[in-house]
């Protein structure tokens, strides 16, 4: 073996250049895999393993304590079906008033449990401790973990409680925790229980589970069950959305490696092949000759899947940030990816390029030593040479029309370069017109010109601020004769129950001027009339609604059916958006959260500022960034660059290649070429042309399966409906740029070796032989 | 033996060069490779219409000479004066230009692109130059039916006798219609009988006018289509010998 060992080393140090091409492929491809499994992983994962591990429940269930017994609820736990139960804890609702620890105001469900852990949903502490004694609660806090502690809310008609730590809890149990002796105090009105099912994998297997666990209970007693499917389609709702996204970019890496690196290697072993005849001439037997080949390839390949693995694995960390930025993942978590991911690469990677170089080297130890010495110089396939001929007959300048007739020479090895360079005008096409798109919707909700000033209205349960003296009509008064105010929208937001459903739901209402530009809505109509609201896609398909159904809201005690009328780009899940005339009739008693002030051009905004406050100590004027850039919009634009970037060069990198092995074979060629009067700037032009024409085609197919893949992605992103002009994102302009992009990565690629032929000594190359 | 056909598309350029004046100057000429010292005060002139042929042993620097006086390699030091211009003085462009207006090169190995028909194989010297592609075919097939090739002129290279490709090498070498037509080993890669046809050629080509100058390790060659004859041995003119004139 040490003569193949002899061989491939001296190979490798012949072909310093090509080894390190291969091994650049191979680091770049690697990297690109590595994220894309990395992403990959996590938008299948992240709930199912953090509610696993909470052992989350499967349906939360609340009771009537009025119509049932502890010791009623407590024998559920034993029927068939049930896998694992808890409770039943004693539950109420407490009204909060104002702003509490940011929140808005509005009614949440509070429950009593002597301890975070147990059978079935252990939640997670986050920051803190239980709450013990008396007068502590423990605040629910998926998102942001580590607020203040050791603060005080004042629930309505109720003493303060003290909020001594913060959990997560998968299954959503509560917002709130308090120690079971002070859930006398709060007056309980309902008992909660905790099941795991032994049959749970749909709706309803969860349904006929929860029939068959509380048959026998008083009718009405069940008042309400949330089943786990919901919140995964909730939780999922913000990473499904960029699902097909992701899913897209991950494949056209894992296509554009694989393509790139079978070329790299097959042609490498193709262009060795009279080096393969002066190996069989000196007596290396076909098996020999064979593992010289992928000796002298798995040394780069093994060291660019190495390199590509580790950069891979560190780049992953930051890149999931950008790409979940946006994005609320609960106890789950992106900000260690999956390890699999770059220690797959590390062995995927050598087997894919030992795979790709197997074919054609085992045809090259198959081969006789003269017929590989040979190999190239035989005419070859027809059409290849009735292009050429065309081509000399052209009017097109003979380097040029010389360079276009080149690809034809080598049929597979251009089909494999184009195609990566298809995908890598696809991923330019796609990331751009998600751009597009993006910002379009991200924009579209605000006006084009003017500075925003937001007006929030101090809040009494905040230590920090105080309520405005002057009444609501006074304030939007003054705020109106300020010089510079243009527009003015006021807003009341609250927490409101809907009938038939659990969880309660913020309603959103705007009144004043110019307030439908804050519904944003793309679909259906701007709930103009009484009693209308609009609501998001993920609203809907969580609440199993349509636009047109009717709801109920419920505040205070008050009912009010409403009708959905529209959709808005990208509703919040929880979020009903609604006009004043709504809010008067849902609630009389209501108040005015904030003021979005637009001021005229020009205005002095700091000096606007100072005037609010001088109107009335407890407003808190900021002013707004004139920016539509939301966090998912950050994300998606940002590894939508950072992908489209990465197979961008590694498709350039694969036509360096291709040129490179093809300035190599035609050594000889360019040196005659040369010695008969062609000049540098010709055999650039030659060189250039010799994949410009490429490019051009690649964009030709990849700028429309682009623009399809933009299509189908946009059309199925379930949390946002995009307007059709949103969609239709595509000018003049953009698809000119985008063909060039094709040329551009061709050209970028051949650019180097071009150069190289053009100062290619002709007297040498006229010698190698 | 001479071939039948009238050599008449070939005329030599008349125009700038007139029988007798130098074509070819070389002084001093030295060129290192690394410590390889190729070619080591090496002095040669040609004049318009002689046909010479350089021998001498093998690594002696005749292929070098050649290189340096086609402007495809530059000397160490010393001029190398073609066609009365100075080819030091000239950057890479300048050179490419240069070559294309007034040497034509002939090599052992052809070097003919293996894609093109052998018409365009010749077309192409002059298609380079900007000349359109049904100008530079008509003269291309003019001239292989001059060298009697011209049933030819559809054939890939691959498919085309050795003596064949030679021919339509030559042909290529004389699109442009060079001052000097320099020839490295034109018979090494040929049976006899092709080395003979082309040798007949190569002495046709000098009857009307053209300048040669031919590397050869063949005396008979030399001995067939040169006038004078000289002999390099470690980078330098060792000998040089008028011979009689070709018949
Ligand atoms: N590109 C080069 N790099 C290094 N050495 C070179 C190069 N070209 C020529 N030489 C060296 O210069 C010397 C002259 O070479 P040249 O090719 O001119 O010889 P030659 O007379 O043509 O020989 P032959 O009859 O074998 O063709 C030799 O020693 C050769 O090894
Ligand atoms: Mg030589």
């Amino acid at each position: 073996m040490s003569a193949v060992w002899r061989a491939s080393r001296g190979a490798v140090r012949r072909r310093k250049l090509q080894t390190t091409v291969i091994g650049l492929v191979v680091f770049g491809c690697t990297v690109t895999v590595v994220l894309a499994l990395s992403v990959l992983a996590v938008t299948t994962a992240p709930f199912d393993d953090a509610f696993g591990k909470q052992r989350g429940a499967h349906v939360v269930a609340s009771f009537d304590a009025a119509t049932t017994t502890p010791a009623q609820l407590a024998d559920t736990a034993h029927r068939p079906g049930v896998r694992a139960a808890a409770g039943p804890f004693a539950e109420t609702t407490l009204e909060m008033p104002g702003d509490w620890l940011g929140y808005a105001p509005g009614s949440i469900t509070v429950v009593g449990r002597a301890d975070p852990g147990g059978p079935v949903d252990q939640v997670t502490l986050r920051a803190g401790r239980w709450a013990t004694a008396p007068g502590e609660i423990v605040i629910e806090s998926n998102d942001f973990p580590g607020r203040d502690l050791n603060v005080k809310i004042t629930p309505k008609g109720l003493p303060p409680l003290t909020v001594v730590g913060y959990a997560a809890s998968m299954s959503q149990s509560a917002r709130g925790w308090v120690a079971p002796e002070e859930m006398a105090a709060l007056h309980p009105t309902a008992y909660q229980m905790l099941y795991r099912f032994s049959s749970a994998g749909t709706d309803q297997q969860l349904h006929a589970s929860l029939a068959t666990a509380t048959a026998g209970l008083p009718d009405g007693a069940l008042t309400s069950a949330q089943t786990y499917l919901t919140l995964k389609q909730q939780f999922s709702a913000g990473a499904d959305s960029f699902l097909p996204l992701l899913t897209a970019f991950g494949v056209l890496g894992l296509v554009i490696a694989v393509l790139l690196v079978g070329n790299v290697v097959s042609s490498a072993v193709v262009a060795g092949f009279r080096h393969i005849g002066v190996l069989k001439a000196i007596g290396f037997t076909p098996r020999q000759v064979v593992a010289v080949y992928l000796g002298m390839l798995l040394v780069p390949a093994l060291v660019g899947a190495v390199l590509g693995s580790l950069v891979g694995a560190v780049l992953a960390v930051p890149f999931m940030k950008v790409a979940f930025g946006g994005i609320s993942t609960g106890t789950a978590d992106v900000s260690h990816p999956a390890l699999w991911a770059p220690l797959s690469c590390v062995v995927g990677m050598p087997v894919l390029v030992a795979l790709a170089a197997l074919v054609p080297a085992l045809r090259a130890g198959r081969l006789s030593a003269t017929r590989a010495i040979t190999a190239g110089s035989a005419p070859r396939a027809g059409r290849g040479l009735r292009v050429q001929r065309a081509l000399s007959g052209s009017r097109l300048p003979r380097a040029v029309s010389l360079g276009l007739g080149q690809p034809f020479a080598r049929p597979a090895r251009t089909a494999l370069t184009m195609a990566a360079i298809v995908l890598g005008v696809t991923a330019v096409t796609l990331a751009t017109g998600l751009s597009s798109t993006i910002i379009a919707a991200g924009t579209s909700g605000s006006p084009p010109v003017g500075t925003g000033v937001e007006v929030d209205l101090g809040q009494a349960a905040d230590h920090n601020q105080q309520e405005p003296k002057l009444s609501p009509a006074e304030i939007e008064a003054r705020l109106r004769a300020l010089p510079g105010t243009e527009l003015l929208t006021r807003r009341y937001l609250t927490l409101v129950g809907m009938t038939g459903y659990s969880q309660s739901v913020y309603a959103d209402f705007y009144g004043g001027d110019d307030w439908q530009r804050e519904a944003r809505v793309t679909v259906g109509r701007p709930p103009t009339g009484p009693d209308e609201v609009v609501a998001g896609p993920a609203f809907l398909a969580q609440h199993g609604l349509h636009l047109g159904d009717r709801i109920t809201l419920e505040l205070a005690g008050r009912r009010l059916p409403v009708a959905i009328v529209g959709e808005p780009l990208e509703g919040n899940a929880g979020v009903v958006t609604s006009n004043w005339q709504t809010a008067l009739d849902l609630a009389p008693q209501h108040r005015v959260n904030s003021y979005e002030v637009r001021i005229a051009s020009g205005t002095d905004s700091a000096a606007y500022v100072k005037a609010v406050r001088a109107i009335d100590p407890g407003l808190y004027p900021s002013v707004q960034e004139p920016s539509g850039a939301t966090a998912p919009t950050v994300s998606v634009i940002g590894f939508t660059t950072v992908f489209s970037i990465l197979l961008g060069s590694v498709a350039a990198l694969g036509v360096f290649n291709t040129v490179l092995l093809n300035v190599r074979e035609r050594r000889r060629e360019l040196g005659m070429l040369k010695s008969i009067g062609m000049t540098p700037r010709q055999v650039t032009a030659m060189t250039v042309t010799s994949v410009a024409g490429l490019g051009l085609a690649s964009a030709v197919i990849g700028v429309p399966f682009g623009i399809l893949v933009h299509r189908v992605i946009v059309e199925h992103i379930p949390i946002m409906v995009f307007s059709e002009s949103m969609k239709d994102v595509w000018h003049a302009p953009e698809l000119i740029g985008l063909a060039l992009a094709g040329v551009g990565i061709a050209v970028l690629g051949a650019l180097v070796p071009a150069r190289g032929a053009a100062r290619l000594p002709i007297a040498e190359a006229l010698r190698t032989e | 033996m001479t071939t039948d056909h009238k050599l008449t598309t070939v005329s030599p350029p008349g125009a700038t060069t007139s029988r007798g004046d130098a074509v070819v100057r070389l002084a001093g000429v030295q060129k290192e490779y690394g410590d390889t010292k190729a070619l080591d005060g090496l002095e040669l002139e040609i004049r318009a219409g002689e046909a010479v042929a350089v021998m001498g042993p093998s690594g002696c620097g005749k292929s070098t000479m050649l290189n340096l006086v086609a402007g495809l390699d530059r000397a160490t030091a010393g001029t190398v004066e073609v066609h009365g211009q100075d080819l030091g003085a000239l950057d890479e462009t300048a050179l490419a230009l240069f070559r294309r207006r007034h040497i034509g090169m002939i090599f052992q190995f052809f070097n003919l692109i293996d894609d093109l028909p052998a018409l365009d194989n010749v077309a192409l010297a002059a298609q380079l130059t900007g000349v359109s592609a049904r100008q530079a075919r008509r003269r291309a097939l003019e001239l292989l039916d001059e060298l009697g090739v011209a049933d030819r002129k559809d054939a890939y290279p691959a498919v085309l006798s050795g003596g064949q490709r030679q021919r339509i090498a030559v042909a290529r070498a004389l699109m442009n219609r060079p001052a000097l037509l320099l020839a490295d080993e034109p018979t090494g890669a040929l049976d006899s009988r092709s080395g003979e046809q082309v040798m007949d050629l190569l002495i046709d080509l000098n009857q009307i006018g053209q300048t040669l100058l031919i590397v050869t390790h063949d005396p008979q060659l030399a001995h067939r289509c040169a006038s004078r004859l000289v002999e390099v041995a470690d980078g330098r003119v060792a000998r040089e010998t008028m011979l009689e004139t070709p018949k």
